[in-house]
């Protein structure tokens, strides 16, 4: 019974409150989980510290200068979508796009914005201004959640992160064999490699086959089957996977970003966030299920004129329309759901310091391909992007929404460690506009 | 006790035995006809019925009956579903499989019958014409608790369903009366055309529910709804008994593989009332693939074992222990198994009632390198190897026990372990506050400070956080609910975080509980000093509330019948003395299982940290006797000379014919992986090529390191926990395929195998040979001399490259190998 002795006897355990359908239909689905019916992927972009929502997509040129800032709206390719004119290359894509300009939630604290907007579910904490807690065992991320329910290529793992790991996109207690796969490297850089999967300087191939022979001999030599321990044969796997992702040669091009010409990447750009946007295509097409990329830092409490026009929004204007663009031409747009998410929008009025505030009642995401309908907006805020007056869109909506798209029912019941059922998107409802 | 018919052997000795073991019951008896001449050795067959007397008061009353044969070996076997049931008067009752149910007010007889014997049951039924007044507590609530109307997945749920919220499993009575009869403008009940009531139409599918079908029309539990409403809804009866505990039937039980057994369950009123509840309570396994339970009928698989069901009725519960023991002989090889001590004892007697041989004692090297990993978080040095193994005395084994713990690293490593289970977090406490408690823990260890005074001065710290170590416990948990929560767990093994919000689903524990034990902490100030540094100290108790009802709470440590009369001044002392006496039913207890799962791989409860009256220990004289012998002098290294000296710790992990799927009750030993730190000083340690932290003197170790948040890969990604919460579960063993990818490829060890001064570099800087070579990696790796793999491996590798790639190929190979990776 050691196998059940955590996770397993609370899993088992806790389903005390439940009906007795409930209960037959939880240890079905947590011993099978659903495979989902349709083989959607989605590439999750996490602009940290907070987009400027009235900067950048849901612009109010009719209020006063101290609300609506330095930038003006440019029509787009969609008649009637206007966006930011520090958004020139994204104004031609709208038409594959939708905008959401009705997100809203109640906590303008980092560290529960972050983990509300990659789970779904509020942390239970927060308020808190920049409490510094690392909050990813509160709740699975939805990367881990599709790492749990999704079926994906053998070979790459299912959930992968670029270019570190995100604090909210943890596993929470759905263990970590759910935990991303995290690339710690910026692919944008020349030194670009992926950490522990190729060989290391001086093991040539024939060596490391030498020393695989060796191992498997050493782990099994002269051992029954029924003597190698349950913890040992649960590490074999790992080591097969691991063995299998080191010497495949999907994956390995898949890694392989300077195989990519010349003019792609440069379309791109050569951004840490144009890479990564690079980076994840290669992943996707190569069976990954869910690619989460995290770039900042957003958190523009200071210039945030200066700050969203120099530094942050060329990358992510460049890189997301190059993304959208690339992923439509190879016919990969519809079978791949890119979200352009962050933890909250900014303040309505510029601060003494040219900076704009954390302001969680209303933001804008972006959610194009995967099946969802383009070239719409859904939401509206009143006339100082202040407040929802049409359609409030929550951060559970927003994973249901995800889910949905993924074709994994947002309503599947997941048990914690203490027994209580959770829902994986927390009760939320997918935006019907999209479906 | 009524004896329809009986033999002369039935007051004999196993008949009173075979009445303690069914404590709760019964008893009509009937032998068989020839059963006056058996004698007692040929054993008897016996009939039992619970209950003795059955009484059905009101229309929708039932009773399961309970039917269990003692067999002539003297095992107890249930019929219930195997006997043929008669009713004396077929117009007064009928049957429903093993259930009776009244159909018309008067006396009968219920004749139950099994192979050739037969007993006889009184039934009294009352009350079914005509509702009795409906209580809305005792009657209503049950219905919609059975029909799994307010579990957590459903209206149970903090938001609801679809509007109509429950509390979860009906621990707010008021709320969900208010629930049903005052909101959703009187729609969910409708007293002026009852079947129109929401109550009854959505349950019973007239109109579309999207819990589907939950209630027969015009069953008894639909026709005790409709009552309630015709009679207008009333939320209590004058009068009516509480609730006040339940009984289950049998208590605990050795069952057959692929067998079953029925459950009956009773509820306790007030009035001394009983009712059967076996249909509308909960039931839960800890174990569905040893015992399965679905609606108070249980099914043994294929796997022996144990498992505990936990039954739920109305806030009150109760568990019954089932054990099914191997099936078949004893292992015929199987060494005898010679107790060090009374641990043995112990284990032994439960091995021999699960039907299990142990493993054979294991041999020195495995249990050198064991404890020295168990006990002092490091790797035997080959030098050390050499000279246990050399060693000749018999006695050799309690001599190096006593020599690891005398270790300085035994510190270093203790104060680890509990710096996860304190919350110990830098990001939380900063480096003052994490570094000051850390190396106050350390000294608790190196100085061996009685566990029950360690305790005592951290659950009563106050003081400046950068200066007094333990003050930091409170910056760790910072609010009245955190600290309740966390030390309950830390130090009692009593989990209440589900009483912070509602009755707790599987415990006694309700809201009062735990807001009794928050008030201690209410009064407790954290005034900052400078960033990162607070004076904490008690200013006083203040007023404790519970938040949803504003129903002010008294202090009152947990399970205590009556609240601490008030003091003057900081109430925690008396929390720690209260908590630290030896007489405390948690204390000393959690201690031991701690220890004990920390040594033997698993709990005699599991989780080690959740010691419910529902979660029961494998082997509970075990655990009493651990914690007895520590609840004497708290001294940790006693308590663990008593685990490391005993046999069962130091089996070998080799299965024998009989034991290899035990993982309950150490016939052998479990393996496990080394933890994250341990793991990268081994590496360290057999490559002879130290690891440098960050911000730390050279030489420093990883188990030294008080710094949770230092950035380390290696750490991170082999489940250094981030202790956040006070379990043991945030260190987790799972392996993952970073893990597996670090450990063949990353750099970082890849330049301590073939570094420079590391020990293959001086193996060969010394011109030693291939068999030197593998004798001295393996030493340092395995703790134990090559074998013959070790040599058949080694020498292929020796043949394929010259010395130094192969013999830092070899110890690559060993690195990665599970002897390596695994306490074995």
């Amino acid at each position: 019974m050691h196998d059940l002795n955590r996770r397993g006897v609370l899993r088992v355990g806790s389903l005390a409150g439940l009906g007795l359908a409930d209960v037959l239909r939880l240890q079905h689905a947590q011993a099978n989980p659903v495979a989902p019916k349709k083989e959607i992927n989605c590439i999750f972009i996490f602009t940290i510290g907070g987009m400027a929502h009235q900067d950048l997509w849901d612009m109010k040129p009719d209020a006063p200068p101290e609300i609506r800032g330095d930038f003006m709206p440019i029509a787009s390719r969609v008649p009637g979508i206007d966006v930011s004119e520090i958004l020139p290359h994204m104004a031609r894509v709208t038409d594959k796009l939708a905008i959401l300009r009705s997100l809203t939630h109640g906590d303008s604290d980092h560290t529960a914005g972050y983990h509300v907007m990659m789970t779904g579910q509020h942390p239970g904490f927060g308020g808190n201004f920049n409490r510094n807690v690392q909050n990813n065992n509160v709740h699975p991320s939805l990367g881990s959640m599709v790492a749990r329910l999704a079926q994906g290529s053998n070979t790459l793992p299912p959930y992968v992160s670029v270019p570190n790991f995100m604090n909210s996109g943890g596993p929470a207690f759905l263990g970590p064999s759910y935990a991303p796969f995290v690339i710690e490297a910026d692919p944008a850089s020349p030194e670009f490699s992926v950490r522990d999967v190729v060989l290391p300087a001086g093991v040539a191939s024939d060596r490391s086959r030498r020393r695989q022979a060796a191992l498997r001999e050493i782990n099994r030599f002269e051992r029954r089957v029924e003597e190698i321990s349950r913890q040992e044969r649960s590490f074999d796997t790992f080591y097969d996977k691991a063995y299998r992702l080191m010497t495949s040669a999907e994956a390995k091009q898949a890694f392989d970003i300077e195989g990519e010409s010349e003019s792609t990447r440069t379309a791109y750009g050569m951004t840490s966030l144009g890479q990564c946007c690079l980076l994840a295509r290669r992943l996707v097409q190569a069976g990954c299920r869910f690619v989460s990329i995290e770039n900042g830092h957003w958190d523009t409490h200071r210039k945030n004129t200066m700050s969203l026009k120099e530094l942050l929004v060329p990358a992510l204007d460049q890189g997301l329309a190059a993304l959208l663009n690339d992923l439509d031409e190879r016919g990969m747009l519809d079978s791949t759901l890119v979200v352009l998410t962050t933890e909250f929008g900014r303040t309505p009025r510029i601060n003494v310091m040219a900076g704009r505030d954390h302001w969680p009642q209303a933001f804008s995401i972006v959610m194009a391909g995967g099946g969802l309908k383009r070239g719409l907006t859904i939401g509206a805020t009143d006339k100082q992007a202040a407040y929802v007056t049409d359609r409030p869109i929550t951060p559970s909506d927003m994973a249901a929404t995800v889910l949905s798209a993924l074709g994994i029912d947002p309503d599947t019941t997941l048990l914690t460690p203490v027994g209580r059922p959770i829902q994986l998107a927390g009760g939320g409802k997918p935006v019907s506009e999209l479906m | 006790m009524s004896v329809v018919s009986s033999s002369s052997n039935t007051r004999s000795g196993p008949f009173v035995a075979l009445l303690r073991q069914l404590p709760a019951i019964l008893i009509c008896v009937i032998c068989q006809p020839a059963a006056s001449s058996v004698s007692a050795e040929q054993g008897i067959q016996t009939l039992f019925v619970e209950p003795l007397e059955i009484n059905l008061r009101g229309n929708n009353r039932t009773q399961q009956v309970l039917v269990t044969q003692k067999s002539v070996d003297g095992r107890l076997l249930d019929v219930t579903h195997l006997s043929r049931f008669e009713i004396a008067h077929e117009s007064l009752a009928r049957m429903s499989a093993s259930v009776v149910c009244g159909l018309a007010d008067g006396e009968t007889r219920l004749i139950v019958r099994h192979e050739n014997s037969e007993v006889e049951v009184p039934v009294h039924i009352l009350g079914v014409a005509g509702y009795p007044p409906v209580d809305f507590a005792n009657d209503v609530l049950p219905i919609l608790s059975k029909q799994g109307c307010n579990n957590g997945g459903c209206h149970g749920k903090a938001s609801g369903q679809n509007g109509f919220k429950l509390s979860v499993f009906g621990f707010d009575v008021d709320a969900d009366f208010d629930s049903l009869v005052k909101e959703a403008r009187g729609r969910r009940v409708f007293p002026a055309s009852p079947e129109r009531s929401l109550l009854l139409s959505k349950p019973a599918g007239h109109v579309p529910h999207g819990g589907g079908l939950r209630l027969e029309h015009g069953s008894p539990d639909y026709e005790l709804l409709l009552a309630w409403i015709c009679q207008g809804t009333p939320r209590a009866q004058p009068g009516t008994p509480q609730l006040q505990r339940i009984t289950v039937s049998p208590l605990d039980r050795v069952l057959a593989t692929n067998s079953q057994q029925q459950i009956l369950t009773t509820a306790h009123y007030s009035d001394g009332g009983t009712r059967d509840v076996t249909a509308a309570a909960h039931y839960t396994s800890n174990a569905p693939l040893v015992a399965d339970v679905q609606q108070g009928l249980v099914h043994t698989g294929q796997a022996p074992g144990e498992a505990a069901v936990t039954v739920q009725y109305m806030g009150q519960v109760a568990s019954v222990q089932l054990q099914v023991p191997r099936a078949g002989q004893a292992d015929a090889n199987a060494q005898p198994f010679l107790a060090n001590n009374a641990v043995d004892e112990l284990v032994a007697a439960k091995l021999a009632k699960m039907n299990l041989s142990p493993s054979r004692l294991c041999d020195d090297a495995t249990f050198l390198r064991r404890v020295w990993i168990d006990t002092i978080g490091t790797l035997p040095t080959p030098d050390e190897v050499r000279e246990f193994l050399a060693e000749p005395a018999a006695d050799k084994r309690g001599r190096w026990i006593d020599r690891a713990l005398d270790r300085p690293e035994y510190a270093d490593y203790w104060s680890l372990v509990w710096a996860d289970i304190l919350l110990v977090d830098r990001q939380k406490l900063g480096e003052h506050g994490a570094h000051e408690l850390h190396r106050w823990l350390r000294r608790q260890f190196d100085q061996n400070l009685r566990y029950d005074v360690w305790v005592t001065e951290l659950i009563t710290a106050s003081g400046n956080s950068a200066l007094y170590g333990p003050a930091n416990l409170y910056r760790a948990v910072d609010t009245p609910e955190e600290a309740a929560r966390s030390l309950s767990q830390a130090f009692l093994g009593v989990r209440l975080e589900c009483a912070q919000c509602h009755h707790h689903p599987f415990e006694k524990w309700s809201q009062d509980d735990f807001y009794a034990m928050a008030g201690f902490f209410n009064g407790l100030e954290r005034k900052v000093i400078a960033p990162g540094r607070a004076l904490v100290y008690h200013a006083g108790v203040r007023e404790t509330r519970i938040p949803i009802s504003n129903k002010p709470v008294a202090l009152r440590p947990l399970g205590a019948a009556a609240p601490l009369p008030a003091a003057e001044g900081d109430p925690r002392v008396l929390l720690a003395r209260w908590m630290t006496a030896a007489q405390n039913p948690w204390f000393a207890k959690l201690a031991a299982n701690r220890m004990w799962k920390h040594f033997l791989g698993r709990g005699l409860v599991e989780p080690e940290d959740d010691l419910r009256s529902t979660n029961p220990s494998t082997n509970e004289p075990l655990l009493q006797l651990l914690a007895d012998r520590f609840s004497q002098d708290f001294d940790l290294k006693v308590l663990m000379r008593l685990i490391l000296n005993s046999r069962t710790y130091q089996l070998a992990e080799t299965p024998n014919g009989s034991n290899a799927d035990d993982e309950q009750n150490f016939s052998r030993h479990y393996v496990r992986r080394m933890p994250a730190e341990v793991m990268l000083d081994a590496i360290c340690q057999a490559a002879g090529s130290p690891e440098s932290f960050v911000g730390s003197p050279p030489g420093t170790r990883a188990i030294e390191l008080w710094d949770n948040r230092l950035p380390q890969y290696f750490l991170e990604i082999f489940g250094r926990p981030e202790r956040t919460s006070p379990c043991e579960c945030g260190r987790t063993s799972e392996p993952t395929m970073s893990q597996a990818l670090h450990l063949m490829n990353a750099p970082e060890i890849e330049s301590k195998i073939a570094g420079e001064g590391g020990r293959v570099d001086r193996l060969l800087a010394a011109n030693a040979d291939e068999a030197r070579i593998v004798e001295e990696l393996c030493l340092a790796t395995l703790g134990r001399p090559p074998g013959a793999r070790e040599n058949a491996v080694a020498h292929e590798l020796f043949v394929a490259s010259p010395p130094r790639q192969a013999a830092e190929d070899f110890l690559w190979t060993l690195l990665n190998s599970y002897d390596f990776l695994f306490v074995k």
